[in-house]
């Protein structure tokens, strides 16, 4: 791993269109700007590492353990139904 | 074409319901083509199962249908991969859970479907929403005893 020493209001470099600017240190907390692309998603990497757990997790239930989830739903769209009346927004 | 699934046996899918996830999903990135297929005993319920893994299915809701007031926010360079022209063509699912009694909700990392293009990704919303957001009401069998 690359370590590289910065102080506040420095920033390095990733590729020719990723900025980390270490906008603040306080304590043993620094904070971080991030200029990325749009294209280009940032998370918290526990975050993504939680999602990874949850995704492994669900992957392996079972049909009869989903089952009940029949009496918890609402009325509303169904997934199968190809454009369910909902909107991403972005 | 014809695949083979642990939980619902060897299956008929036409090519055109192939969804394609580019970058798999978090955990699962081996798995890029899934089919969308919907539950047999359930309408609220569908399932979302690997094409190259047989053992690999989850189960996906639409989360209006169980978090009515759910609203959820997706930064642009989530959904930019997606390439939607229009935001109207999405379809939102979010995956289901057990955890111990009580099915769960990942309402932070819903799964967008680009039903025009067949894409699909799951994405991180913005904002403080649960991965594990708890349906109630489980203890239903009881009171139908009662």
């Amino acid at each position: 791993m690359l370590v590289l020493s910065r102080q506040r209001d420095e920033s390095i470099m990733i590729g020719d269109s990723i900025v980390v600017t270490i906008v603040d240190i306080r304590g043993d907390k620094v904070r971080l700007g991030i200029n990325a692309p749009a294209e280009v998603p940032v998370h918290r990497q526990e975050v993504y590492e939680a999602i990874q757990r949850e995704n492994v997790r669900a992957s392996r239930l079972a049909p009869e353990q989903a089952e009940e989830i029949g009496k918890l739903a609402g009325r509303g769209p169904v997934p199968n139904s190809g454009k369910a009346g909902e909107s991403a927004r972005g | 074409m014809r695949i083979n699934t642990t939980r619902f046996g060897r299956i008929d899918i036409e090519t055109d319901d192939l969804l394609h996830f580019a970058s798999g999903l978090p955990g699962l990135e081996d798995c890029q083509r899934w089919a969308l297929l919907a539950d047999a005993g359930n309408d609220a319920l569908g399932w979302l199962q690997a094409t190259s893994r047989s053992d690999i299915a989850l189960a996906v809701v639409s989360p209006r249908r169980f978090v009515p007031d759910y609203q959820v926010r997706i930064p642009r360079s989530e959904l930019s991969p997606l390439a939607m022209r229009d935001l109207r063509d999405a379809q939102l699912l979010v995956v289901v859970a057990r955890h111990a009694e009580t099915l769960t909700l990942n309402l932070k990392a819903p799964i967008v479907i680009n039903v025009e293009a067949r894409t699909g990704r799951q994405v991180v919303a913005s904002g403080d929403l649960p991965m594990r957001y708890e349906l109630i009401g489980q203890r239903s069998s009881l009171k139908k005893s009662a």
